[in-house]
């Protein structure tokens, strides 16, 4: 695991909330995430969970109540901006490059890394072309990684459909970020898959040193996978601790199984 | 059949489309091309007769004028993209067409621009049209060779993923506006220097010369000849430049063949003549 | 100078009424579809056209059809109705041909942008084709308005009569319009779609009926303002359409884009703002429109009376 923990967690939020028109989303949210972590975020449909998404992943703002990332507070900041201070995440719905090829997808995220000068790329010079197969095997690497290699030169939109949640993976990851948020990530998958996906997910935390916010519908896979897990009923957070503990909390049983559901 | 006159309309055409198709290609619907070209047309009129007629003129003089094109229409899409750009796309699309039509007020109104006359004599630096294929295919040349460098460049790759999808790109923390602003810019300069040749060309320059008309005859190249490759455009702006003048009678309804063309295109061949798929037969570019 | 400033002000008025229309017509497409339909002011010529030909008009020597016309002479109500009722019939045509298609391939919204403008074009350049690019003024017997006065005595000032007909007959159809959205059950289907596409079709709304409604409508005020413009100045070439189509969208834009009272409020500040441009500069009249919208998107690009429109991620 990561280094000594440092006093300030990781990602903290406090009493967020968000409406939209007279839909209130979210209400006085709260909770911390730890540095090395895999938290898990669970709750019925409309629960406000991939709207938590957004507003950490600065796509939407918050209509009220902070955001801290490690230590500072973040304020009406753009998606990318967010990206750049080390937040990455993956789309519920899939926002694959579909134009583009496999690699190409990953390709992409790697803008930040160095990639030789304009001047460099201008006249192809020999700087550029060995920073772009840098580029290509850091990709390769990634992709590897993720079990997409041998399929690189494949266009997006052609994967399978578990291929395609493993890529937006991937281009996440290539990001280089301190957080991963995970929207659903096992949508569409069997218990096996389930099986390899909470595999990959301990070994990347391990090996790119990562901090993980899993949303998912799969109750069981995040009891196996997370150390730490909350609860979201009509953008409420209705409980915080650990698996065991969800497990046996009865607004959690109440919220699932009971009432009008 | 195709003279060197027409030669030269057909790459000025080439030319115009690779400027349109410069902001698609970071997923920008921009209908602004004829309002940078005609600003560089009216420059070069302007500069060139200055002095009183004159029947020729040195080429440095006009490489000077196109640089001077390029500063001015740089500017003027910076401010023009830079409070646009961070709007959805549909603002933008709406805004080029505004600029278009103010730019065409403009030098319509403006007391030294020739009013709807325009402005005659504008010297010529080649005797001879065969120059300006020399020279207009030149600068197509350099615009291909820097095209093609543009899709192995980092800039290109972010241009397309914005193009696929543009939220996902911030979200993989790519400047989206300072892209889609630098593929604007890049357009204008480029319809603002073809402007300037073409005002050369044409001896004769008046603001009918960027009208919407305009608009829609270049955006029908690029739809016609593909927008996902720079070779679309180019093709595009050939073959839709030649088709009129060489078979007379479709020539009268050109207008009706380029609004069929836009009207048709992305429902039917919504990929344009120059496809990915075509490319990748012809083996040359990376699959 | 009370005179003088009043007739400005109505003839801002009577245009500004004409600008609400074709920005009306662009907001009934926006807020069902969130695309802008480029064809609208075709649509708008063609309007002017048909009114003509419905009120007797001849058509000129550069079209195809040299010197024809229509062997009737409607009453000027009549034939402003049904010019704007094939104007509606030619906006559902145009849906059919450059929307539809698109919608159902799922392709991105800009497209029918694209298609749209070819839409326009294609029908601006078969007019020219038709009936020549020369300008027409209506016929004066056009029923009824020989027998109303030149002008009108107002408060002391002199104001032309058809403008005055041109502001109550767009009123009169934007106070229509807003009566049918608030009132009537298509009228609020509509705004279903509009405000929340999925719920509305959850709730058994028929949102492709919804569409093409739109397009009818927007296409029949289209067709309206047209008549209207040709009746109080002239046709002047199939092309007239097309400015009136642009400046819709700067309209559209200050109003806010997908707002019925932003339409209206924007049209008559647009008619007002321009009205109050002195003769001497009235070439850049034109430009007006254009720098309005620009500033309203650096300054305020929700426009007037617009709502911020959200992403779904």
């Amino acid at each position: 695991m990561s280094g000594p923990s440092s006093a300030v967690p990781m990602l903290e939020l406090r009493q967020i909330s968000r409406q939209f028109g007279g839909l209130q989303a979210l209400s006085e949210v709260s909770f911390q995430v730890e540095q090395g972590e895999i938290f898990g975020l669970i709750g019925p449909n409309g629960a406000g969970k991939t709207t938590l998404f957004n507003l950490l992943s600065g796509v939407t703002p918050a209509s009220s109540g902070t955001i801290h990332w490690r230590g500072q507070a973040m304020q009406g900041l753009s998606p990318d901006r967010h990206n750049r201070l080390g937040i990455a995440r993956t789309f519920q719905n899939l926002r694959l490059f579909t134009e583009l090829s496999v690699l190409e997808n990953v390709l992409v995220a790697l803008h930040r890394q160095p990639q030789g000068s304009k001047l460099d790329a201008l006249f192809n010079t020999q700087h550029f072309r060995r920073r772009q197969s840098e580029l290509r095997e850091r990709a390769l690497q990634l992709l590897e990684e993720l079990g997409l290699a041998d399929q690189a030169h494949r266009q997006a939109s052609g994967l399978a459909y578990g291929d395609r949640r493993r890529l937006e993976i991937a281009r996440a990851l290539a990001t280089a970020p301190a957080l991963l948020l995970l929207d659903e990530p096992a949508a569409g998958m069997n218990p096996r898959e389930n099986e390899q996906l909470c595999e990959l997910l301990a070994q990347l935390r391990q090996r790119h040193q990562l901090t993980l916010v899993v949303i998912e519908h799969h109750v069981p896979l995040l009891m196996q996978l997370c150390q730490r897990l909350a609860v979201l009923d009509f953008g409420r957070l209705i409980a915080l601790g650990t698996p065991e503990q969800i497990q046996r909390d009865p607004r959690v049983i109440e919220a699932y199984l009971g009432g009008s559901r | 059949m195709i003279d060197n006159g027409l030669l030269v309309q057909m790459i000025l055409g080439a030319l115009l489309g690779l400027s349109v198709y410069l902001p698609m290609a970071a997923g920008q619907l921009s209908l602004a091309t004829p309002a940078f070209y005609a600003v560089g047309g009216t420059l070069a009129a302007l500069l060139s007769t200055q002095g009183g007629a004159q029947s020729a003129i040195s080429l440095w003089s006009v490489l000077g004028e196109m640089l001077l094109a390029a500063g001015l229409t740089a500017g003027l899409a910076l401010l023009v993209g830079l409070p646009v750009l961070r709007l959805r796309g549909i603002y933008l699309a709406i805004a080029t067409i505004a600029l278009v039509e103010i730019v065409r007020v403009a030098i319509l109104n403006l007391p030294f621009t020739g009013g709807a006359a325009g402005i005659f004599g504008i010297p010529q630096p080649f005797q001879q049209p065969f120059g300006y294929v020399l020279f207009s295919g030149g600068v197509l040349a350099v615009c291909g060779w820097l095209f093609q460098r543009l899709e192995a460049s980092r800039l290109g790759r972010s241009m397309a993923a914005i193009r696929d999808d543009e939220l996902a790109s911030r979200c993989m923390g790519i400047h989206t506006t300072r892209v889609k602003l630098t593929a604007f810019v890049a357009s204008a300069v480029l319809a603002g220097i073809t402007g300037v040749i073409a005002a050369h060309y044409l001896n004769t320059w008046n603001a009918r010369q960027g009208s919407f008309d305009v608009a829609i005859t270049t955006l029908a190249f690029v739809i016609l000849g593909g927008s996902r490759n720079w070779l679309g455009p180019v093709i595009g702006g050939l073959l839709l430049t030649a088709l009129p003048e060489l078979l007379r009678p479709v020539g009268d309804l050109r207008l009706v063949l380029f609004g069929l063309v836009i009207l048709l295109g992305p429902v039917f061949f919504p990929q344009g003549l120059i496809t990915p798929a075509l490319l990748e037969r012809l083996g040359r570019w990376k699959p | 100078m009370i005179d003088t400033l009043l007739q400005t002000l109505l003839n801002g008025a009577a245009s500004g009424g004409v600008y609400a229309l074709v920005a009306l017509g662009y907001t009934l497409i926006f807020s069902v579809l969130g695309v802008i339909n480029f064809a609208q002011g075709a649509l708008f010529s063609l309007g002017g056209y048909l009114t003509y030909l419905l009120l007797g008009g001849k058509i000129g020597v550069n079209g195809a059809l040299p010197g024809w016309g229509l062997p009737i002479g409607l009453p000027l109500w009549l034939a402003l109705l049904l010019a704007a009722l094939g104007s509606g019939a030619v906006g559902l045509l145009v849906e059919r041909v450059a929307f539809a298609p698109l919608r159902r391939r799922g392709a991105e919204p800009l497209l029918s942008l694209i298609t749209s403008l070819g839409a326009g074009v294609v029908l601006v350049n078969l007019l020219q084709l038709l009936m020549g690019a020369e300008g027409y003024a209506f016929p004066q017997a056009a029923a009824g308005l020989a027998k109303l006065p030149e002008s009108l005595l107002l408060g002391g000032a002199r104001i032309r009569t058809i403008q005055v007909l041109l502001l109550a007959i767009s009123a009169l159809a934007v106070a229509s319009l807003s009566l049918w959205l608030e009132r009537s059950r298509s009228g609020k289907a509509m705004r279903a779609v509009a405000e929340d596409p999925t719920t509305a079709t959850l709730l058994g709304i028929n949102s492709v009926a919804v569409v093409r409604l739109a397009f009818l409508l927007s296409g029949m005020l289209a067709g309206l303002g047209g008549g209207l413009i040709g009746m109080s100045v002239s046709l002047a070439g199939p092309y007239f359409g097309i400015s009136y189509g642009l400046k819709g969208l700067a309209v559209l834009v200050l109003g806010g884009l997908g707002s019925v009272p932003g339409a209206i409020v924007g049209g008559l500040v647009m008619g007002l703002a321009e009205a109050l441009i002195p003769s001497e500069a009235s070439g850049w009249r034109d430009a007006l429109a254009f720098a309005i919208l620009f500033a309203v998107l650096v300054l305020r690009p929700s426009g007037l009376l617009g709502r911020r429109q959200l992403e779904k991620v």
